[in-house]
């Protein structure tokens, strides 16, 4: 099982190594122990972390790492595209880097691969046998790139952008399938908030009139830009350009001046050579699109079953308490959400109890959050998710407001368990609901 | 010093620097969005407060600016190269150069190229060819789009001051300048625009008797005492009075409520009575609507404590008396609530969505049916030199360069 | 030195022996006619040197390469780059004019160059018929185009099949001083088969084959 689970962050691996093989010929032995070198340092790296510093600390580091690597993407993305209108001339072979480039690309490729790879591990109790099934895999996988490159066809090359595009899709896929170093999800929800902040503060940069002016047709595309699909389609936008852009920067790439022969023939013959080098450096970039999807389409349909419980109904006191013991029917203190439904008259509130692993203390909280329609959390993996956004809140900061975190409802936290004044609960649900439910309108 | 100067120039000018700059803000705005979930509008003020944020931001009208001038040399260049053999073009401009040993330039180049559909010219020991229409001046609108629009930026978050006041149907005004007026008239009516589904107009005069006469509408927004004036929400201005059995003095007081359109409520503030007024705009019965009509009738919810007591209704200048209790609107009128935008930064961004909109309408038909493709060909010392670009349809006007290139070597031959 | 070289080179259909082994040499940019009656195995060995067809014996080099060895990717490549055949059919497209017919010969060799094609077709004499489709054009015009479609990605060797085959006399003597033109300013190397002996003096050499052997060769007098 744990080896099933291991799969993909392996043939990310054994991609990552396979593309640096490809891209720096001639130093494929410094290449290969570079980039398995990297791989055993990225991962025993992270377990020290994961066994040394408890909470979301690691993960955090790493998913930051790939964020960061995927900005700096962007960055080799846009320089492509804009150095695509220079001419390469004719017959003046790039030189071949220095040993030290494509020893560091190769340790930090794999490193990565590694880091990521190790993430699996955590919260197994014994890890000597994993640890072995790891590096074993690694082994076996960075022996595979090697053979495997001199099956690769020749005419098959690598340019830089193409491989920092196919390696970064590599390292977001193999993240996608870990819920807490998943970017997708959350550059989602920033793209939603971004996008929203963006058109307001344009409208009112430029006094477009409120939308009581405007009629509602034109509004409802400007509604557009508000909606939960902006976050999810810009998304998609900001993960899928850089590589099209690398893609886009080798389309667009000048061919070589020919002038100079004078014979067609040879004229034309060297231009469909360099139309077909062109077309098969498009090769790469079109492999990291499909990880690039793969990484999306698991970060929107993640395979982890969340721990959702069925609400639990509970009234009010006649004083217009609501009580939740902490030992009973259920206990909260075994480190999961428990849901429970209060109804009054037509309304009904959903919140849940928990023993926050920050505080130690219980939390209660409504099962909805200040930005999305209230479709609830479920738990997996030392985090809660919101159902409507995939976004994941780590348990550590549950009870804090802010962001799609549950809303926190005030209460009184005694021996014997939560006191929740009814009052408080229903209008703070209600304000919440009320919010979200406008925005919602809003579309 | 002038290797200083020219490495500046290379610095300020570079195509690189406005995807650096954009990249260094998005930067910003991602570390900021770790902080606060308002990251834009903290990195606006950050900008608009902070010289060096700013500075950063202006390097990029600024290498705009540069951008115009070295790409309006370029092309002025390129269409001097094709009447003059001298100065010697850049051959950076050129997308092909190449130097051919020729004598002299032979007869029937410039009828092969008139075939191929070019025009040409030739002056001695100059022979060029040109079709089609330069997209250089498109690409100078386009940087100057792009400098009015970050120009405009720059100016709007270092400068932009917003003064929000309620314009009242027969109250005078002042705006932050000091200049004022009185608010003559406030008219909501349907329009009938592609865009616009009601039009606003508020009607100024110099003072209560008259004098200057203006009407400020919705879109495009006047210029009032230098600042924008910007009608932001709706709202009614009302004088109540309320009254109870256990306040007999009663409470009096105006103010203004954003209750329109129909259904939003506010609450009269009651001056610490131990009662709350809730009010909404009534919708007519007749479907109109009461801003437009004037003829306005609101809904009172009275509660004590935690109690609803009763809900009624009241019309403006009207009475709702139940239970001894009593509340009278005294005067109910059209507001709107209206910022003053003293911000000339606007007007340049608008100049820019003008630039982007009349290059992208040039543009697009020039690219597709009439792309500019150029060549020269200079002779001297037994030499030719040629040289070609094409905006477009490239690899047709590559095949007609190189026929004219073969013809001249096999003519040499 | 030699463009062709062939030792002992056969080539038979089963039981069939169409050529016997051939020992031949023909020097870069000669104009080689091969002659012989039907059956004779001339079509045969211009076949094998143009890697249309594989010899089943001896060797056979053609500017340099062993065409045995080939595969038949090489062999495409081979057919592509070093050599332009012209048949007494011609083989046009009939739906596509005289430059596309040309362009088209460029699509397969590389990419088209329409201003290379024209050119192409200005010096076998139809720079007027550009836009004519094989249809529309006489049956010297047409073999003209096919000699522009061979000659247009400069081939080392042009291999004739019968070209003037289906001509007039005027229409052949206009086609052979056109191809002694174009041999001339491009110089490559022609291998003609035919079976008139007028067309066959326009060559430098003439072979004779008879039966798939080489029976005669002499050396013509221009």
């Amino acid at each position: 099982m744990l080896a099933l689970k291991l799969f993909p962050h392996l043939f990310a691996f054994f991609g990552v190594a396979l593309l640096m093989l490809r891209a720096f010929p001639g130093r494929r032995r410094l290449i290969v122990c570079s980039v398995a070198a990297g791989f055993a340092a990225g991962g025993l790296g992270t377990l020290f972390l994961i066994l040394n510093v408890p909470g979301k600390f690691p993960f955090d580091l790493i998913r930051g790492v790939l964020g960061a690597s995927f900005f700096l993407f962007w960055g080799v993305a846009v320089a492509a595209l804009y150095r695509s209108s220079e001419r390469v001339v004719a017959g003046v072979s790039k030189p071949l880097p220095r040993p030290l480039i494509p020893m560091l690309s190769a340790v930090v490729g794999g490193g990565l691969a590694g880091a990521v790879a190790a993430t699996r591990l955590s919260g197994i109790d014994s890890l000597l046998v994993p640890v072995l099934l790891l590096a074993g895999g690694g082994i076996l996988m960075a022996a595979g790139a090697w053979w495997g490159e001199l099956w690769l066809p020749a005419s098959i090359t690598v340019s830089r952008p193409g491989l920092f595009a196919a390696v970064v899709s590599l390292l977001l896929f193999s993240a996608s399938s870990i819920l807490r170093l998943d970017l997708f999800s959350p550059l989602s929800m920033k793209v939603m908030k971004g996008t929203h902040d963006f058109v307001h503060q344009f409208m009112e940069s430029v006094l477009i009139p409120d939308h009581i002016f405007v009629r509602p047709k034109i509004w409802g595309y400007i509604g557009l830009l508000f909606s939960k699909e902006v976050g999810f389609w810009g998304g998609m936008i900001i993960w899928f350009t850089p590589v099209l852009l690398v893609a886009l920067a080798i389309r667009l790439e000048l061919l070589p001046s020919v002038a100079h022969i004078r014979q067609g023939a040879q004229r034309r013959k060297l231009l469909a050579a360099a139309i077909r080098e062109k077309r098969l450096r498009l090769v790469v970039p079109a492999v990291a699109l499909f990880f690039f999807g793969c990484a999306a389409y698991r970060s929107s349909f993640p395979t982890v079953e969340y721990w959702d419980p069925k609400p639990l109904p509970v009234v009010a006191s006649p004083s217009g308490e609501i009580f939740i013991p902490r030992k009973g029917e259920v206990e909260l203190e075994d480190g999961k959400l428990h849901k429970y439904l209060f109804k009054k008259g037509t309304q009904e509130v959903r919140f849940f109890v928990m023993v926050s692993p920050a505080t130690g203390k219980l939390t209660v909280d409504l099962d909805a959050c200040a930005i999305c329609k209230p479709d609830g959390y479920g738990q997996a993996e030392g985090s809660v998710i919101c159902y409507y956004c995939k976004t994941l809140i780590p348990l550590e900061t549950v009870g804090m407001p802010g962001g799609c975190n549950p809303v926190p409802v005030k209460f009184i936290e005694k021996e014997d368990g939560a006191h929740i004044d009814a009052v408080t609960l229903v209008n703070s649900w209600t304000g919440t609901v009320q919010s979200t439910a406008k925005k919602e309108a809003a579309k | 010093m002038k290797r200083l100067l020219a490495a500046l120039w290379r610095a300020i000018s570079s195509r690189a620097l406005l995807p650096l700059v954009l990249g260094f803000f998005l930067l910003a705005y991602i570390v900021i969005a770790f902080f606060t979930d308002e990251a834009l509008i903290t990195l606006i003020a950050l900008t608009g407060k902070n010289f060096l944020l700013a500075g950063v931001l202006a390097l990029i009208p600024l290498n705009c600016l540069c951008r115009i001038v070295l790409e309006a040399r370029r092309g002025l260049a390129r269409r001097r190269a094709l009447k003059n053999a001298q100065p010697l073009p850049d051959p950076a401009l050129y997308d092909e150069s190449v130097e051919l040993s020729s004598a002299a330039p032979a007869g029937d180049l410039e009828q092969r190229l008139t075939d191929a559909g070019y025009r040409t010219w030739k002056n001695g020991e100059l022979l060029s060819a040109w079709r089609g229409v330069s997209l250089w001046p498109v690409r100078l609108l386009f940087l100057a789009g792009l400098l009015c629009l970050f120009g405009g930026i720059l100016i709007s978050v270092t400068s932009r001051q917003v003064s929000r006041q309620p314009m009242i149907e027969g109250v005078p005004f002042q705006a932050p300048s000091g200049q004022g007026g009185f608010i003559q008239r406030i008219v909501l009516r349907n329009a009938d625009g592609p865009i616009l589904l009601k039009e606003l107009l508020m009607e100024v005069s110099g003072s209560e008797q008259g004098g200057s006469f203006r009407t400020f509408g919705v879109y495009p927004p006047a210029l009032f005492g230098g600042a924008f004036v910007y009608p932001r929400y709706l709202g009614i201005a009302l004088t109540y009075r309320f009254t109870a059995p256990d306040l007999p003095a009663g409470f009096q007081d105006n103010g203004v409520f954003p209750i329109y359109p129909p259904g939003r409520e506010a609450q009269l503030p009651l001056g610490g009575a131990p009662y709350k007024v809730h009010l909404t705009l009534a919708k007519s019965q007749d479907g109109s609507d009461p801003y437009m009509t004037g003829s306005m009738e609101f809904v009172a919810k009275v509660v004590k404590g935690n109690d609803q007591l009763f809900t009624g209704t009241v019309k403006g200048g009207g009475e709702l008396v139940r239970d001894g209790i009593k509340l009278a609107i005294i005067d109910a009128r059209r507001m709107v609530v209206t910022d003053f935008v003293v911000d000339y930064g606007v007007l340049s961004i608008w100049l820019a969505g003008f630039l982007f909109t009349l290059g992208a309408c040039l543009w697009l038909p020039v690219r597709l049916f009439l792309p500019r493709r150029e060549m020269v060909f200079s002779w001297e010392g037994g030499g030719v030199l040629a040289r070609s670009r094409a905006e477009g349809s490239a690899r047709r006007h590559t095949g007609v360069f190189h026929e004219v290139l073969d013809v001249i070597a096999a003519e040499h031959a | 030195m030699a463009i062709i070289e062939t030792k002992g080179l056969t080539k038979g259909y089963g039981d069939i022996c169409a050529l016997k082994p051939l020992d031949l040499s023909v020097p870069e940019g000669e104009w080689l006619s091969v002659m012989g009656h039907s059956g004779s195995g001339k079509s045969t060995l211009m076949n094998m040197m143009g890697g249309l067809d594989r010899p089943t014996g001896g060797s056979l080099t053609v500017n340099g390469q062993d065409l045995l060895s080939l595969t038949e990717d090489g062999l495409a490549r081979f057919r592509r780059e070093f050599v332009g055949i012209i048949f007494q059919q011609h083989h046009l497209v009939p739906y596509l004019s005289a430059l596309e017919n040309v362009m088209l010969s460029q699509y397969f060799h590389s990419v088209p160059d329409e201003a290379e094609a024209k050119l192409a077709l200005e010096r076998v004499g139809l720079g007027h018929r550009l836009k004519n489709r094989p249809g529309e054009l006489s049956g010297g015009e047409q073999q003209r185009v096919c000699i522009a479609r061979a000659i247009i990605n400069s081939p080392k060797l042009l291999l004739g099949d019968e070209p003037t085959g289906n001509l007039d006399h005027k229409s052949t003597m206009m086609v052979l001083e056109l191809l002694r033109e174009l041999r001339e300013e491009d110089r490559f190397t022609v291998v003609l088969v035919t079976h008139n002996q007028e067309v066959a003096a326009w060559g430098d050499r003439t072979i004779y084959l008879d039966d798939g052997v080489l029976v005669r060769e002499e050396r013509v007098r221009n």
